[in-house]
């Protein structure tokens, strides 16, 4: 009988648990099929530089705020419309309620098209009155939009550091500037760069409308500097004698209660024409120019046709002068030259 | 501020001036149907090179005049100043029960 051998069960467990745990095939397999199966880069890629590419959609670059939210918008909107107005009217408004808005702003809206109607039959060709319009705004954003549109000229143009990529034999001729997409970046020219709110917020640059700017305020923003509508916006909002305000009879709407409640919350504070500020006396005098500025070019060609006739007897009487001296001298030598030949005879 | 014991109020600023900012802010905080209600605003805004400093006369409804040199106060403090005496009128209101 042979021996019995004792198994015990947990002696063998302890036994068969490897000490290490065995080398995973899988791994060494995986990279060895990278290895293997990458292609070589093609040779014009090792050679040539890559083509550029714009990194961000051409039409909005970074900005340096997040650009979805309204401030920033709000922004951008004041700076176009800075930039594409070169007439301003500024005005506080103190608490007027939707319904004397409302008023005012039909009141508005009717004189305009009546001006645009008589520009219309005298021939004018600039017909924008239902473009001017009055609007309120956000004192802050509008005042840091001022800034960048004054201090933040974009000098160059944002092309100027772009690599033409025809240059790079890629298909397109297009060029494209070689700014990144970060915001950080300096060279970027669009007003609400980070580049652009630096050079804004440099506190020793002052406003000349700075006072101005506090407070609840609205703005008439006009295409062009035009006389004829800024004086009919003068004679509905802020009237005076120089500019009355539509009798009753011609416009009974105007008297009614809504609109001279609100028009007497409504201050005029400032104007500011190409650049420049003025105030109410100012403003009255840009509305006071006769003609608009096809009349100032009369002005001007009547003043240099004088200036020019002065301009061409000064410069004709040194040669005139001379010609007399000349001529006299001539004379006076043949009568001295006859008379030696009678004495000589 | 309250604003109901006033009966008349006269300002005058120069907007073009730092300073006037308080007078132009205490416009701004006078209620919409101030004007219907019967209080007299009197608003003259000065040329832009005058020097002349912003100025406020207020009457109260129980007949008190105060005047005010406004471009060297903070708009908080006009506040205060009005509101002060306001506040004394509002409490005898209250005591006569109307």
């Amino acid at each position: 009988m042979p021996p019995r051998i004792r198994l015990w069960p947990r002696v063998i467990c302890l036994r068969t648990t490897p000490a290490k745990p065995p080398p995973t095939l899988h791994c060494s397999y995986a990279s060895m099929a990278t290895v293997i199966t990458t292609p070589a880069p093609p040779l014009g890629q090792a050679i040539r530089s890559a083509s550029p590419v714009l990194r961000y959609p051409p039409t909005q670059p970074p900005s340096y705020k997040p650009p979805e939210v309204r401030k920033t918008q709000l922004h951008r909107q004041y700076q176009s419309l800075l930039k594409s107005s070169p007439l301003i009217l500024l005005f506080q408004h103190n608490n007027l309620l939707a319904v004397e808005w409302m008023s005012i702003r039909r009141e508005l809206a009717s004189a305009l098209a009546k001006t645009d109607a008589e520009r219309q039959a005298a021939g004018s060709e600039d017909i924008f009155g239902s473009q001017i319009k009055i609007q309120i705004i956000q004192t802050g954003i509008f005042a840091s939009a001022l800034r960048v549109v004054e201090f933040f000229p974009p000098s160059e143009d944002p092309l100027n550091h772009a690599q033409n990529s025809s240059n790079l034999k890629s298909q397109s001729s297009l060029k494209i500037p070689s700014t990144t997409a970060k915001p950080e970046d300096a060279r970027f020219t669009h007003g609400l760069s980070r580049h652009a709110h630096e050079v804004a917020s440099n506190k020793k640059l002052k406003l000349e409308l700075d006072p101005l700017l506090s407070g609840p305020l609205a703005i008439i923003a006009f295409p062009t500097v035009s006389p004829q509508h800024l004086k009919t916006v003068l004679s509905i909002l802020s009237p005076s004698p120089d500019f009355p305000a539509p009798r009753r009879k011609a416009n009974p709407d105007y008297h009614e209660p809504s609109v001279q409640s609100g028009l007497q919350k409504l201050m005029l504070l400032g104007v500011r024409v190409e650049g420049k500020v003025f105030d109410q006396e100012g403003a009255k005098w840009v509305g006071g120019i006769e003609g608009g500025i096809d009349g100032l070019r009369a002005q001007l060609v009547a003043v240099l046709q004088g200036v020019g006739a002065g301009v061409t007897n000064t410069l004709e009487s040194a040669s005139r002068n001379l010609y007399f001296t000349v001529e006299g001298r001539r004379m006076d030598m043949e009568r001295k030259e006859k008379g030696e030949e009678e004495e000589e005879k | 501020m309250i604003t109901r014991f006033l009966t008349d109020v006269r300002l005058k600023f120069n907007p073009f001036s730092p300073r006037s900012k308080s007078a132009r802010l205490f416009l701004s905080l006078i209620p919409p149907s101030a004007r219907v209600d019967g209080m007299k605003i009197e608003s003259k805004m000065l040329p832009r090179h005058s020097k002349e400093p912003a100025s406020l006369a207020l009457k109260f409804k129980d007949g008190k005049e105060m005047d005010l040199e406004l471009d060297k106060m903070r708009i908080t403090e006009v506040m205060e100043r009005v509101d002060r005496h306001s506040r004394l009128l509002a409490r005898k209101e209250e005591l006569l029960g109307n």
